[in-house]
């Protein structure tokens, strides 16, 4: 325990001095800004266009909450994968493409622990951001919009949670296999656009994990029930536990 | 006792034999000096004995405890000095030796207490700016504070000397004197003049071989020799000397006073 808070507490010291935490909010507070803002401004936009080039008008219907909320998501879920892909692919492999951690491992830091702390640390700060992200989306929202009560409020915020999360591990697990930033970056964009590609599988989609990053729209549409989204996040939940256990395994093979 | 003992141990990488059954014993609060060539298998040894390396067979005990890969439960005894010491950039010199201590599961008192202690011994009370601008001299000493941190009692040093300039070895070498007698101490080198200086005994490996293993004062010149070299503790006249031993019968072919060694001239020059 003594060994987790004191890796812990180094993991969070790091995520400060090497600015992550900082770019890591500010890039999903700006999600949080821009989807209201882009569903707001999308349909002035348009008719701005439409009127200075033919002539014609084109009638759009008034945005909605729900459009907001499409904006967010659709931001959130691509660039939002992205930006955690780049900040977090260096957790694990910089420590053994530096060696920083040679010094700690011969003091008896037990292995199983330092991947444990890196998963723990770097969940609390993707906790913090998509908190803070889906807060700011809200308010907004809610200015903007007549908003209705959505309804499985909880799961439509903790399904692309579990996505980041799974992000994190899946980072972690290459960073270890790969030893190397590329190589934590290749698993981790890899991976991702694979499952995007997927999604075009007919029937897939259920079971992919990625749906969960953006797919709890049709809930907030009003469309759809809980149950749509409970395949991809059992499955998610799985893969986190395999790919951390993975990581370990992996670690504890591996010379230093 | 013997603090550290090896036993036909084995490594192999992709077929090649870089250890080739190699045994030997470091006794306790000696100074051990592991020598040998660039790629000779000194650094694989030594990450065999923290665990850091699977052996392919043989025995490593510490204090009598087995050594097992991946599982660091004989680390406790042993203190490690890396070759190149790596650090956290952003830390200062007391943060990291914090971090190693909580992780070691010392207490925060003993923490302060020990790391106020060993970087004074290691010269770095004034350094409280980040390690990330600190020179490789620095580094190293920072490296031996935080070996030494959970007073261990198996130093191991891994070429501790030999990437520095003659002032920073000259400080590592003066630190292990200053330990000598409370902690065993392992380094390996391939700086015989370094190994002279503070060395009760060494084993010299070669070809993944220990070719010899002995303690320093029986590797003394025997009695009978054409060669005697006399050291004074004042000045003399060299002329007196010859003159003196040429009456009782003991006539040199010759002889010479030694020159000044550029390394003594260079320390001079330079503090």
């Amino acid at each position: 325990m003594n060994q987790f808070l004191a890796f812990t507490k180094k993991e969070l010291r790091e995520s400060i001095a090497t600015f992550r935490v900082y770019i890591l909010l500010a890039v999903f507070l700006l999600f949080g800004v821009m989807g209201p803002l882009l569903a707001v401004a999308t349909p002035m936009l348009l008719e701005m266009v439409a009127v200075e080039g033919s002539g014609i008008t084109i009638t759009m219907p008034d945005p909605t909450a729900v459009d907001a909320w499409t904006q967010f998501f659709s931001n959130f879920s691509q660039m939002g994968s992205l930006a955690l892909v780049i900040l977090f692919a260096g957790i694990m492999a910089n420590e053994f493409s530096r060696g920083t951690l040679v010094n700690l491992l011969t003091k008896g830091m037990r292995r199983h622990t330092v991947i444990l702390s890196k998963f723990i640390s770097s969940g609390l700060l993707w906790t913090v951001a998509i908190v803070l992200s889906i807060g700011v989306c809200y308010i907004y929202t809610a200015f903007y919009f007549e908003t209705e009560p959505i309804s499985y409020f909880a799961l439509v915020f903790v399904a692309p949670w579990l996505f980041g999360l799974f992000m994190i591990s899946l980072l972690i697990f290459g960073g270890t296999l790969f030893s190397s930033f590329g190589g934590s970056l290749g698993i981790g964009l890899g991976v991702f656009f694979a499952l995007v590609f997927a999604n075009m599988i007919p029937g897939f989609e259920r079971y992919n994990p990625v749906s969960l990053s953006g797919g709890a729209l049709s809930l907030i549409a009003g469309a759809g029930t809980a149950s749509d989204l409970l395949p991809a996040i059992l499955i998610g939940i799985a893969s986190i536990i395999v790919l951390l256990v993975g990581a370990v395994i992996v670690f504890n093979k591996k010379k230093v | 006792m013997s603090i550290l003992t090896i036993k036909n141990l084995t490594k192999s990488f992709g077929g090649r034999k870089v250890l080739d059954s190699i045994s030997f014993s470091v006794p306790e609060n000696c100074v051990f000096g592991f020598i040998g060539a660039n790629g000779a298998g000194k650094t694989t040894t030594m990450k065999i004995v923290l665990g850091l390396l699977a052996a392919d067979s043989g025995e490593i005990e510490v204090c009598g405890e087995r050594v097992h890969f991946g599982a660091t439960k004989t680390n406790r005894l042993i203190g490690y000095l890396p070759d190149v010491p790596e650090f956290y950039n952003y830390m200062r010199p007391k943060e990291y030796l914090k971090l190693c201590g909580e992780i070691k599961g010392l207490g925060n008192p003993t923490i302060k207490e020990r790391s106020e202690r060993l970087l004074a011994l290691v010269g770095l009370s004034d350094a409280n700016r980040k390690i990330g601008g600190f020179s490789r001299g620095m580094k190293q000493r920072l490296g031996m504070a935080q070996a030494l941190l959970s007073e261990p009692k198996l130093l191991i040093c891994d070429e501790p000397t030999s990437a520095l300039d003659p002032m920073g070895r000259k400080d590592i070498l003066d630190i292990l004197h200053q330990i000598k007698g409370k902690t065993t101490v392992v380094f390996s080198t391939h700086i015989l003049s370094d190994v002279e200086r503070i060395c009760d005994r060494i084993a010299v490996i070669s070809d993944g071989k220990i070719v010899l293993e002995n303690d320093m004062s029986d590797l003394n010149v025997p009695h009978n020799s054409k060669t005697i070299t006399f050291d004074f503790a004042n000045e003399v006249d060299s002329d007196e000397v010859m003159q003196v031993l040429t009456e009782r019968g003991f006539a040199p072919t010759g002889y010479e006073t030694p020159a000044t060694s550029i390394e003594d001239i260079y320390l001079e020059a330079i503090v």
